[in-house]
């Protein structure tokens, strides 16, 4: 392997996966990205209330760290005011235990983050 | 926690146990230099001998024709390199094929930095290389050929005796990398036409470390040395020979003699059942071949999953992986991608390979752990 072994998180949130898959229900925005040359493939469903993010799921098509960080980010957005989409993604590296190479598979998750607050702010606007 | 189930067989494979005895047999003997003239000395000469006979056989070759190697990385790198050389008056166009494993394909570029020209051939998306495609590439300046029987990442067998039968044509020597063939399908020197094949013994449940190069004897090729320090194996590979390990790789391909062909026709069985288990998952890509293959190399590419996270899902199984994790140059596999798979899939991918303690259980294990990986990994990605 090319990269360090996962961290304990990193695997927890892999083999866990927690908040992952497509929500049903109403009110819900959706955005996407992906990087064709590994396949990445990200998009993200939000929901919200007042201005801030209530809920928010992922699906993920990624390496281990990529669904890693996808699930910690997913935990961390409920309560975030819409529009505000930047991640610290140095620090989502440090946190997991990732490679730096893993940066350019987060921007996926970022871009696509993005992409959906795009979508749930011109709903809520 | 269960070990894991191993089908990494193309990669090294366990001792058998009757190579294990031959070799320790040796071990706990008396110490014999086998170019010493004593009688120790002249024992250890014949254990090689021996072993060199059984080397031979194998293939149908002279036992003189056999040099041992440290492995078929130095086999492959003393052919191509000594050949290469030696044939320089005549020549400097050298032909081979992209999909060659790197002990093939280093040397070349290293005799390209050197003025020589390399050919390297794409194959279909089949892995072959039409034997027409071969010819069109020898021209007058061709004095080296190299091809590898047994593709080892996809297993795909290439018609290196109609390559063979080219080369004699137009007077250029056909080197052939059997280390991944030894033991699984036939090899005759004579058929393939070939002037050098690079062999190994852990691919066969050898020892590590020890491998041989066949060398014609009729008409010989003029290989340089890469080596030198002494007269030993005909002066093309210097040094005191490891007779163990040297005993060890003949048991091995004395038994692959007495059971390849039923091992062989075993192994594709199990292959097969591997491949129909794995089928039905749909999205899935047999790379190479369906049917000019080995019998104990299964690749496959998985639609929808992500390699890297496909093999952190196998905890309990040892595969090889195209995912660029897995390589030392971290880029996906250049064989794949040479057979025209998308990098996400070349990524996708896994190879599995058979060996003489696969078994059937090992099989269903590695079904079951593949389908319920890349079914979570499915369910998690945009459909």
């Amino acid at each position: 392997m090319s990269g360090q072994p996962p961290s304990a998180l990193a695997d927890r949130l892999f083999r866990e996966a927690p908040f992952a898959g497509r929500p049903d229900g109403p009110g819900w925005a959706s955005g996407e990205a992906r990087e064709p040359l590994t396949g990445t493939h990200v998009r993200w469903h939000l929901r919200g209330q007042g201005g801030l993010i209530s809920a928010a799921r992922y699906e993920v098509r990624g390496c281990p760290f990529t669904v890693a960080a996808a699930a910690c980010v997913a935990g961390e957005l409920p309560g975030r005011p819409v529009g505000d989409w930047a991640l610290d993604l140095q620090d989502l590296v440090r946190r997991l235990g990732a490679p730096e190479a893993k940066l350019g598979r987060f921007f996926v998750i970022q871009d696509a983050l993005r992409e959906a607050q795009l979508q749930l702010g011109g709903r809520t606007a | 926690m269960a070990p894991a189930v191993y089908l990494d067989h193309a990669a090294t494979t366990p001792l058998d146990p009757r190579v294990r005895a031959a070799m320790l047999a040796r071990l706990e003997g008396p110490p014999g230099n086998p170019s010493a003239t004593h009688a120790a000395g002249r024992e250890a000469h014949a254990a090689v001998e021996r072993a060199r006979a059984e080397v031979a056989a194998l293939i149908n070759a002279p036992p003189a024709a056999i040099v041992f190697t440290s492995g078929a990385t130095e086999a492959d790198n003393l052919a191509i390199q000594g050949a290469a050389r030696g044939a320089a008056g005549r020549g400097r166009h050298l032909v081979s094929l992209r999909t060659e494993h790197r002990a093939v394909l280093d040397p070349l570029a290293r005799l390209q930095r050197e003025g020589f020209e390399v050919t390297l051939l794409a194959p279909g998306r089949d892995g072959l290389v039409a034997p027409a495609a071969f010819a069109a590439a020898l021209t007058p300046a061709t004095t080296l050929a190299s091809v590898m029987l047994v593709n080892n990442e996809t297993g795909v067998v290439q018609d290196a005796a109609a390559f063979g039968a080219h080369c004699r044509a137009r007077g250029v020597l056909l080197h052939v990398d059997a280390a991944q063939a030894a033991g699984r399908v036939p090899i005759d020197v004579e058929a393939l036409g070939a002037d050098l094949v690079s062999l190994s013994a852990h691919k066969i449940h050898g020892p590590a470390g020890v491998g041989a190069l066949y060398v014609r004897r009729a008409p010989r090729p003029a290989l340089v040395p890469l080596q030198f320090g002494g007269g030993q194996e005909g002066g093309l590979r210097p040094g005191t020979l490891p007779v163990h390990q040297i005993v060890g790789m003949g048991a091995a391909f004395r038994i692959a003699a007495e059971e390849g062909a039923a091992e062989s026709a075993r192994l594709a069985a199990l292959a097969a059942r591997l491949w129909a288990g794995l089928e039905p998952l749909g999205g899935v890509h047999l790379n190479g071949h369906p049917h000019q293959r080995a019998p104990h190399i299964v690749n496959v590419s998985f639609e929808g999953v992500d390699g890297e996270a496909l093999l952190a899902e196998l905890a309990g199984l040892t595969v090889a992986s195209g995912a660029a994790c897995s390589s030392e140059s971290g880029e996906p596999s250049y064989v794949l991608r040479a057979l025209g798979r998308p990098d996400p899939l070349a990524q996708a991918s896994l190879r599995f390979s058979l060996g003489r303690t696969s078994s059937a259980a090992d099989v269903e294990s590695a079904i079951g752990q593949v389908r319920a990986g890349v079914a979570r990994l499915r369910r998690l990605a945009p459909a």
